[in-house]
């Protein structure tokens, strides 16, 4: 089953002289409960794309379909998404942004806080409900992040550099926690990275993009065994996939 | 320190400086006409606060500092946050404010009589007039203090309008807003005693003024002390509410 279908999508940004193109036909398919990984350079409009996959942003062409329907606004239910660092609202504990979007919906409050609750439970942060975010180490507010994103049960959860500030071995144990939680809820994923390392490790497929205006030129499956494990890293096969990712990139620069 | 030895260390320097009111008077230090003994200004305020004439004129000036309050409040938060989400708006009119702002209110406190008279209007369109600018100013402050993160993680997830407004801006601005309530009563309060005691014939700040003129030292002092005391209250009551709302922002 196809969770997430991308055809033919183009963006320019309004501006001087008919605007800047910042998307150039991009097409994708993900299969339901895999897990895609974007890299390319900065601007190249990897997180544009996120945005729009998330409805919060619309294309200037092409469709993108979410579980056979297209995607006009943003939709929890169907797309749950989580943001770069400090995306937590500060005034609320960590069960409170957890049980956000819920919130917005109303619905019974007790059934409220017992998914909230869950979803803490399981990306590893039991007892920690009432903390506020800035009682919170950099992980743990990612982690509440990764909860607040599934608390709906989507079947599709979009990541936008979600590890991008933590320090280098918090980075690895959040990939691994992740990858835990994902074999857990067998979530479609799609997850934006700078980090060639990180995204082998995680992906089923990584998608490379060109520099500004974007576009997919590349398409590497990682046919590393699950679960993985860190050993994998220092594999020969890891070393040739990363090596092959990175030359994309380095060509197009 | 611990919080103990600051806490008691606050509470010797205010008995020293009470001891010091009521002592130094008393033994000559200072000259007893200029600084009365604090005991004597303690029972003035007593006998002040008997009299019908007192009562009136604190009636006046509350009623002045509350019509002006509410005045300039809405107007200034109003306007505030006009000048921070519309672009067009804050454009022509930011430099403006912040040119007026820089200016002291007192200056124009001829015009208000002039144009109003002498009486609770004149005391009230001035003392809402210098409050406005800081409450426009605050409004901004409290408006650009949300983050655009906040807003597009509440939209992804699903968040409308009205939801965006109350879940996000409300508590993102509530710290800002109320300490811009703190400080925007203490123009406003100034504003009333400027304007009463410049020009008036009602009010506590006239009745201040004529006995400093008088040179009624225990009745002026005693006014002093009426006015702090309700200025402070209002404050540390609107204090406790921001350390509430804001225990957040660390």
């Amino acid at each position: 089953m196809t969770a997430i279908e991308v055809d033919r999508l183009s963006h320019v940004y309004a501006g001087a002289e008919g605007g800047v193109p910042a998307l150039q036909d991009i097409s994708l398919k993900v299969e339901a409960g895999k897990f895609v990984v974007i890299v390319g350079p900065s601007g190249c409009g990897k997180t544009s794309l996120l945005m729009m996959l998330a409805g919060l942003r619309h294309q200037s062409q092409g469709t993108i379909l979410c579980d056979g329907r297209p995607i006009a606004d943003p939709d929890p239910s169907r797309v749950g998404v989580v943001f770069q660092e400090a995306s937590l609202f500060p005034w609320l504990t960590a069960l409170d942004n957890t049980e956000f979007p819920l919130a917005l919906r109303g619905g019974p409050r007790e059934e409220r806080r017992r998914r909230a609750e869950q979803m803490l439970n399981l990306v590893g942060l039991e007892g920690f409900g009432a903390r506020y975010p800035h009682e919170l180490s950099g992980g743990m507010k990612q982690r509440v992040s990764i909860a607040r994103g599934l608390v709906q049960d989507p079947p599709v959860l979009l990541m936008d550099e979600p590890f991008a500030a933590l320090d280098e071995q918090t980075r690895m144990t959040m990939g691994h926690e992740l990858l835990r939680i994902w074999s857990q809820t067998r979530k479609t994923v799609v997850f934006i990275t700078h980090s060639l390392t990180e995204a082998v490790y995680l992906a089923d497929e990584v998608l490379v993009m060109s520099p500004r205006p974007g576009r997919i030129i590349d398409r590497v499956p990682i046919p590393l065994p699950r679960p993985r494990t860190y050993e994998m890293m220092a594999t020969d096969t890891f070393g040739q996939l990363r090596e092959r990712i990175w030359q994309q990139i380095r060509k197009t620069e | 320190m611990s919080q103990v030895q600051i806490v008691s260390a606050r509470l010797a320097l205010f008995a020293a400086v009470l001891a010091a009111w009521a002592l130094l008077p008393t033994y000559g230090v200072v000259d007893p006409r200029l600084l009365p003994p604090l005991g004597d200004v303690l029972s003035m305020l007593a006998r002040q606060l008997g009299r019908p004439q007192v009562h009136e004129a604190i009636g006046i000036t509350a009623l002045e500092v509350i019509v002006a309050f509410i005045i300039a409040v809405p107007i200034g938060a109003a306007l505030g946050v006009l000048a921070a989400e519309n672009d067009y708006f804050g454009q022509i009119f930011k430099p403006m404010l912040f040119y007026v702002f820089s200016v002291p209110k007192s200056i124009f406190l001829p015009m208000f009589i002039l144009v109003f008279g002498i009486g609770f209007p004149q005391k009230v369109a001035y003392a809402a007039f210098s409050t406005v600018f800081i409450v426009i100013m605050s409004a901004t402050a409290a408006v650009e203090s949300v983050k655009q993160d906040h807003v597009l993680v509440a939209r992804s997830c699903g968040a409308t309008r009205g939801q965006i407004l109350l879940r996000i801006y409300v508590p993102s601005m509530m710290p800002v807003l109320l300490e811009t309530l703190r400080i925007s009563m203490i123009f406003n309060f100034t504003g009333v005693m400027i304007a009463e005691m410049y020009a008036s014939r009602t009010g506590i700040g006239h009745l201040i003024a004529n006995w400093g003129e008088n040179f009624q030292m225990p009745e002026l002092f005693s006014g002093v002390i009426l006015l702090a005391a309700v200025a402070i209250a209002f404050n540390e009551a609107v204090r406790l509410l921001e350390g509430r709302v804001s225990k957040w922002r660390t």
